[in-house]
């Protein structure tokens, strides 16, 4: 009778967790899959057109096709590298918490060695084009979609208002019925224009949380303990998001908006002066002096990410 | 930014470059960092703040004999390395020490 008790209490304890484990993606395609939002498109196409232009959707591609975790991937090339690809955990990358953060509550640790081997395959000399190629490929099947900001980080204040609904996406307001076969209602989040959504992931310094702490961006401190200081009123998403616009400049593969983007944000002003210092008694030194004032209109440090 | 100065036949008589960004270490040397995953904390900051202007007074000492030069000053935005950037202003002033 103990035993049956026994026996009964672990199918109770380990049922939910199988599931919940079951519902985990163990491969890069089925975490993909799982926040895939294609189906997003058919609605929102210009949004969607935006963002598949954007940063969000290559988070781990770096600038102009480069591979920013491939040192994550090495053996020894840093404190969080695995020794053999094959036993890469979720906790190898702790650049997950932002550029990946679906990963930490629905992948398995296969994804983290799949994309070590991925990655050391992109950055293998040896490996043929189309093998590299490949391997790119699968890296960049791992995006920051319409999911990972519209449900995944859509509440902070989990606490009073829980977790986000498994069928629910937030936006700026409630939407009764939602087209969607997965996500059927909008709800709207409490944050979602505001800076504290973005500061997320954009950054406050130094990481401390974890056993070996890193520093990514800083963005999200610079706009509080220097642009909201200044009297700054504006948010994140009044100056990166006009008009709904999910690019969210700057896209650093494109050089031209980049460059207009920043002209905009910092002007220059030069002065220039000529004249002949007098070192000593007739001991003239021919001199010109140049002035600059760079003024920033930015809500934050430039240059921070 | 880069600032030079210029012959009026195209010699550089002087240049001076300003960095600004924020500067990391691993808290473990001195020496600095670039990217996250060796970076750990800022221990020097010379970017762009908000409402801060950046302002520079440069001078360059000319040869003798040289009484106009061409300054220009380049504002340039660098991504991951300095030969990825992104031009923001580029300002060309002649200046001359004749009235």
């Amino acid at each position: 009778m103990k035993s049956m008790r026994l026996l009964w209490a672990l199918l109770f304890v380990a049922l939910p967790l199988a599931s919940a484990a079951a519902e985990k993606a163990k491969s890069i395609d089925e975490l993909a899959k799982m926040y895939d939002s294609s189906s997003c498109k058919g609605c929102h196409a210009e949004m969607y057109s935006q963002w598949e232009k954007s940063h969000h959707a290559r988070p781990l591609m770096g600038v102009k096709g480069g591979l920013m975790l491939s040192p994550l991937a090495m053996k020894g090339a840093t404190a969080f590298s695995p020794d053999d690809p094959k036993k890469a955990t979720i906790k190898n990358f702790p650049c997950f918490k932002c550029h990946l953060p679906q990963a930490l509550i629905s992948a398995e640790d296969s994804v983290a060695v799949e994309l070590t081997e991925a990655l050391l395959t992109a950055a293998d000399e040896k490996a043929s084009d189309k093998a590299k190629a490949d391997a790119k490929g699968k890296v960049a099947k791992l995006q920051i979609t319409c999911i990972v900001c519209h449900n995944t980080k859509a509440i902070i204040h989990k606490r009073e208002l829980g977790e986000p609904g498994s069928n629910v996406l937030y936006g700026k307001k409630d939407v009764a019925a939602h087209p969607d076969k997965t996500f059927t209602s909008v709800k709207k989040s409490a944050i979602m224009t505001d800076s504290v959504f973005c500061g997320q992931c954009h950054g406050l310094g130094p990481n401390l949380e974890f056993d070996q702490p890193f520093q990514c961006a800083n963005l999200y401190g610079s706009y509080l303990h220097a642009y909201i200081p200044s009297g700054g009123t504006q948010t994140c998403q009044n100056c990166h998001m006009a008009k709904g616009d999910h690019l969210i400049a700057p896209n650093f593969n494109d050089d031209k908006q980049t460059s207009e983007l920043l002209a905009k944000a910092l002007t220059l002003d030069v002065q220039t002066l000529g004249y002949e210092w007098l070192r000593k008694a007739k001991d003239y030194y021919p001199k010109v002096v140049v002035n600059t004032k760079i003024t920033s209109s930015a809500g934050h440090r430039i240059p921070d990410g | 930014m880069v600032v030079t100065a210029k012959t009026q036949d195209g010699k550089e008589i002087g240049k001076v470059e300003k960095h600004y960004h924020p500067q990391a270490t691993n808290c473990r040397d001195t020496k600095m960092k670039y990217g996250a995953q060796w970076k750990v904390a800022n221990l020097r900051d010379t970017s762009i703040q908000p409402a801060q202007p950046k302002i520079e007074s440069i001078e360059f000492d000319l040869p003798k004999d040289v009484r106009t030069v061409d300054v220009t000053v380049q504002l340039v935005y660098e991504a991951v390395k300095p030969e990825n950037n992104y031009p923001i202003h580029t300002i060309t002033r002649t200046v001359t020490l004749d009235k």
